[in-house]
């Protein structure tokens, strides 16, 4: 396992609902709430719509933290994707947690369209939180130079 | 295939991105993609010039898709997408990137932030590359609609969407219409009687003919979506035909039954054959089929005996009928909060200790006591009454922390209207604020707080308890910092709003949103009050939040706006980015079928089959699927990959 | 106790009266005493079927491969197909069901129950033999009965059960047409994954030194894939070889072909492919241990299915295998499902 270099920055894919944690991710910036820049969204309908496939092929690529955020369980605009995400999301946690993969490498959150400051709030502690752990290394493809 | 021809076209957007983001690192990045074809920076992308660069620049460049790297989608999308229609390509094939939102106005660090906005760009262009051209699908729309609820929210939703000339269905789930108003005695702050006010209404809504109502009847299951829904709707027998009562009162006169009315709020009691008020609407009789002796086989009988017009009719069987509807509009209202969760003011046990609404009853003239304000124990005059503002609401601890906004002011009215019917008693107000913001509302409670033998305290009551043949009520006044004692004859508790038993029921039929407090959820707070989050569905009156007639009725007719507005288009255009199954990789294991929100899927032939009138387009199906053989038009899997590879580059 | 007699007429009874086209089930193999499946289509041949410890193999796996060879030859299934499942095997059974692999009617289950005794895992029983060779197999109550050239051998089942059959709590085929052998569900030699909990014990340091091992060693052979009677997807998503090209593939599908890993046999490229295939199991996979015992450079496959298997069981209430009608595991949720995990 790698030290965590004090100039470590973090790549961060951050999967966000359309009609909560992406609009919460906006108001964050109507409201000109600064937070780190580490974390890339890609803004998808529903967390329900969220592939472990994703999440795995993120940190295959050499993320070195994913977030998902969607809806508050019984919000969800499409009014049962994210309970469906929550069970998915759970089961990839605990494989990767199985594997030994540390668990704050993956992150899910309910942010609401309303919750501009916890959307900064919850960037910017999963981006602390990865940067104590380093670079990730455990599932990144190793591409020859 | 023919190469892809992008153009990039970034906004300065003034200096809200250009003072933290490097736009024209972000151009030159872009134009390295194999699949971007030209570049452009702007100042302001969204003005008339910005939009028309970009038409001669799609024109000028043969471009086939366009990305516009600017403010967030919810403000021009549309308006970019229209923009490239008029320059000749698919309005679907342009997309936005947000880097102001979600980027130049939340770091403040211009290179990382640039970086950043790289990404995001680039992960966009990756996915317009893949994106096809798309036209919306236009949907017929049910040229009807339906109002579930007849209080006066749907009364005027009603009266309004037929006025218009549109077919409106009614389904009221009481034997009469009229709902809470109907209930009350006069409406502050001009003290006219609420009947009057409310019958020519109701008499209107029988009477019109494009009114259907449905009373006795309750939503069962809706299906469809927003132009299209189909309602099925149980019409419950009330064993007597509208058409023939005379409403003559002999069948209640012998019948043997006697159950607590709770159209007077269990002050009084009825038969098990009834009409719930003299103004009822439909104005007939309904047999309660629960506290009837029994029909099957026939125990008593005697009401069908004595019915002159022979309007009763014990075959009467429950009908299921199937309504469609191009909009619903719910108007299912208000039930105040259960005094059993209140032990500390008697939890409903003490007798005297009445609600607001079970007040209204003893003051109205056609009410329990005939307008004689009595106490419920022993029918004596209470010369000293009590009233609670505030009874649940405004405590986030323990029961609701939001404010009902009609207390205060019905408070007023009771306190006015008991001294006008016991000149001689005393009326007590316990409150902490006055909420009063209406028109004439001001006013009226000034005026209350005038009459010298109503005195207002500004405190809580901490407890109340039964003594003797008096409720002791222990307040405080903090005004004078004392603690005040008061021997009530009686005490009328000003409730909280809380939705109705319906409205939670009619949620979940439905499949629409309730906020924290369980109230309807609007789609805006601000800008989108009578619409809730699922297209087609409106919502009016006190089961979307806690509010007085005036502003029920405008809800009700904004609501009736946009009904009439969606219902004036004789096809809906619904988007069209929705699932798409792949027949070759499908199996037809049903993953799919389970897992969609809106049953859009259902299996054929062994293949999964998109219903694309009911599809929304969440995407569910397609990260349940093993296969990868459904997905979502325009955002796939595999162009949700390529974003992935963009942001990690 | 289980007759072989019994199952032996059956077979031949449908085949006779034309109730079955094929019988699937075990026969003695070519050499050792080792069952191998087989696949009769005459009476005749009905004396050859065996049930000994030694019928490890989730013959399910064969009516995947039927119905796919039906499909391609465009062929109607005709009189149903019969086979011989245990109660693991057949609640694989009940998961392809449930998927609509196939039509109830057109299979015919005879269930087989190993009676709580489980069935033989081979290379736990080499050391045991003391060099002797084993030629036949029996089951004896909670004993394994052994024939070898040096006498009988009888051993408790216990010292060399396959590892799911140590922790099984079904050893009772419920879903069945016929049934052999009675119902000894109670019988568990060991707690619920107390292999898996054995593991977890260890810290997240110690699983990934042991997992990152097993990722390496991994050839990405895919036999763990071929023997799988879930993995009956013609296209497997992480496989870019298994993309089906007929005269029909377009030019745009080919070029939608999501290239998730690279073919290489690399620890991240294994990762990718064998978490991926414990996710789609997740909820399917009902333990039969094919895929563990076909490994070649033995890679403890079942580990990772099996920790599924108790996120499923334990954190959702939902048993895979257990019911035809009800929905998988990932379409469906519960109000209770966890969720503290989401901040």
């Amino acid at each position: 396992m790698s030290e965590p270099q004090a100039d470590f920055e973090p790549k961060i894919v951050a999967f966000l609902c359309k009609w909560c944690s992406s609009a919460g991710s906006d108001l964050a910036g109507v409201s000109r709430i600064q937070y780190p820049a580490n974390a890339t969204p890609i803004t998808i309908p529903c967390t329900g719509a969220v592939s472990p496939m994703y999440i795995l092929s993120a940190f295959n690529k050499g993320a070195d933290g994913v977030l998902v955020s969607g809806c508050h369980i019984g919000d969800c605009h499409y009014i049962e994707g994210n309970f469906l995400a929550r069970r998915k999301m759970h089961l990839t946690m605990e494989l990767l947690k199985f594997i030994g993969v540390e668990p704050d490498r993956f992150r899910m959150s309910w942010v609401s369209a309303a919750e501009g400051a916890k959307f900064a709030q919850v960037v910017t502690e999963f981006v602390d939180d990865v940067k104590k752990l380093g670079p990730q290394d455990k599932l990144k493809k190793v591409v020859s130079t | 295939m023919s190469k892809k021809r992008t153009g990039v076209f970034v906004c300065h957007c003034g200096t809200n991105i250009a003072a933290t983001v490097d736009v024209a690192r972000v151009a030159k990045e872009m134009a390295d993609e194999s699949t971007v074809a030209f570049t452009q920076e702007y100042v302001y992308m969204c003005s008339e010039p910005g939009q028309e660069s970009v038409v001669q620049a799609i024109k000028d460049n043969k471009l086939d898709s366009v990305v516009v790297t600017c403010c967030s989608p919810n403000l021009h999308e549309k308006t970019f997408r229209d923009n490239a229609k008029r320059a000749g390509i698919n309005n679907f094939t342009c997309e936005i990137a947000n880097i102001r939102e979600q980027c130049s106005w939340v770091h403040a660090d211009k290179a990382k932030g640039t970086e950043k906005a790289i990404k995001i760009s680039r992960s966009v262009v990756r996915r317009v590359n893949r994106n096809k051209p798309m036209e919306a699908i236009a949907v017929p729309v049910t040229k009807r609609a339906m109002v579930i609820g007849g209080g006066i929210a749907g009364i005027q939703a009603a009266l309004d969407i037929a006025n218009a000339g549109i077919e409106v269905v009614l389904v009221e789930k009481q034997a009469t219409i009229g709902g809470r108003m109907l209930q009350l005695s006069e409406t502050f702050p001009t003290l006219d009687c609420s009947q009057c006010v409310l019958s020519p209404k109701m008499v209107e809504v029988n009477r019109h003919p494009n009114i259907r109502l449905m009373t006795y009847s309750e939503v069962q299951e809706v299906g469809g979506s927003v132009g299209n829904f189909r309602v099925k709707v149980l019409k419950k027998p009330t064993f007597v035909d509208p058409d023939k009562c005379k409403i003559c009162d002999h069948c209640t006169e012998v019948c043997p039954q006697v159950v607590p009315n709770e159209y007077e709020l269990n002050l009084n009691a009825r038969r098990a054959i009834y009409i719930p008020y003299a103004q009822a609407i439909p104005a007939s009789f309904t047999l309660d089929i629960d506290a009837c002796l029994g029909l099957n086989p026939i125990r008593c009988g005697k009401c069908k005996e004595v019915c002159e017009a022979g309007a009763i009719d014990y075959d009467m069987q429950p009908q299921t009928v199937t309504e469609d509807v191009g909009a619903i509009v719910v108007a299912t209202g208000f039930d105040l909060y259960d005094q059993e969760n209140m032990p500390e003011m008697g939890g409903g046990k003490v007798e005297d200790v009445l609600d607001g609404l079970q007040f209204e009853r003893l003051i109205s003239a056609s009410g329990a006591t005939h307008g004689h304000i009595l106490r419920p124990s022993d029918h004596k005059e209470p010369k000293d009454v009590v009233f609670i503002q505030c009874v649940g609401s405004r405590d986030p601890a323990k029961h609701c922390a939001y404010c009902s906004k009609i207390c205060c002011m019905y408070t007023a009215k009771h306190a006015r209207l008991y001294k006008k019917h016991v000149p001689d008693g005393r009326a007590y107000v316990f409150y902490i604020d006055i909420r009063s913001g209406g028109k004439g509302y001001e006013e009226f409670v000034q005026r209350t707080m005038e009459d010298d033998d109503t005195l207002y305290l500004r405190g809580r009551v901490s407890k109340l308890y039964r003594k003797g043949d008096k409720v002791k009520v222990m307040g405080t006044d903090t005004l004078t910092g004392q603690n005040v004692e008061i021997d009530a004859d009686m005490v009328v508790l000003a409730l909280a709003m809380v939705p109705s038993k319906g409205t939670v029921e009619i949620a979940k039929t439905l499949k629409i949103g309730r906020d924290k407090d369980g109230f309807l959820a609007e789609a805006h707070p601000k800008l989108r009050p009578v619409e809730s989050v699922t297209g087609g569905i409106y919502l009016a009156g006190a089961a979307q939040a806690p509010k007085d007639i005036p502003e029920t009725v405008a809800q009700a007719g904004a609501a009736a706006a946009k009904v009439i507005a969606l219902l004036s288009q004789a096809t809906l255009n619904r988007s069209p980015l929705i699932a798409k199954v792949r027949p070759s990789h499908c199996t037809g294991c049903g993953m799919c079928v389970d897992a969609c929100p809106f049953i859009a899927i259902r299996l054929e032939n062994g293949k999964a089959i998109v219903n694309e009138a009911l599809c929304e387009g969440c995407g569910s199906c397609s990260a349940t699927c093993l296969r990868a053989a459904i997905d979502v038009k325009n955002v796939t899997q595999l162009q949700i990959h390529e974003m992935i590879e963009a942001c990690l580059a | 106790m289980i007759n072989i007699q019994d199952i032996r007429d059956t077979a031949r009874d449908m085949l006779t009266k034309g109730e079955a086209r094929i019988v699937i089930g075990y026969r003695r193999g070519t050499r050792g005493m080792l069952a191998e499946p087989t696949f009769i289509t005459n009476p005749e041949q009905a004396d050859e079927l065996v049930w000994d410890p030694t019928c490890f193999h989730n013959l399910s796996l064969y009516l995947v491969h039927d119905r796919k060879f039906l499909a391609h030859m465009r062929q109607n299934p005709g009189a149903p197909v019969a086979i011989v499942a245990k109660g693991c095997d057949a609640r694989s059974i009940v998961v392809l069901l449930q998927e609509h692999y196939f039509k109830r009617e057109d299979i015919y289950i005879i269930g087989v129950s190993c009676e709580g005794t489980g069935v033989l895992d081979e290379r736990k029983l080499a050391p045991l033999l003391n060099g002797a060779h084993a030629t036949n197999a029996a089951f004896d109550g909670d004993d394994f009965v052994f024939t070898t050239e040096v006498g009988e051998k009888r051993m408790s089942a216990r010292e060399v059960l396959a590892d799911r059959c140590l922790e099984c709590r079904t050893p009772y085929p419920k879903e069945h047409n016929i049934v052999f052998g009675e119902d000894e569900t109670g019988r568990q030699l060991e707690a619920p994954f107390a292999a898996l909990t054995r593991f977890e014990a260890q810290g997240a340091g110690e699983r990934w030194e042991e997992w990152s091992r097993h990722f390496d060693r991994c050839m990405r052979c895919f036999a763990c894939r071929s023997v799988c009677p879930m993995c009956y997807c013609d296209e497997c998503v992480v496989d870019s070889i298994t993309f089906p090209v007929t005269a029909g593939t377009t030019a745009e599908e080919k070029a939608s072909r999501i290239k998730w890993i690279e073919r290489s046999a690399t620890r991240s490229e294994n990762i990718t492919y064998l978490m991926t295939r414990a996710m789609h199991l997740a909820g399917r996979c009902t333990d039969c241990g094919a895929c563990e015992r076909a490994c070649p450079v033995n890679v403890p496959i079942r580990m990772l299915n099996n920790k599924m298997e108790r996120e499923a069981r334990e954190k959702f209430g939902f048993e895979p295998g257990a019911s035809i009608g009800g929905p998988s595991l990932v379409a469906s949720f519960l109000d209770s499902d966890p969720g503290d995990f989401i901040r």
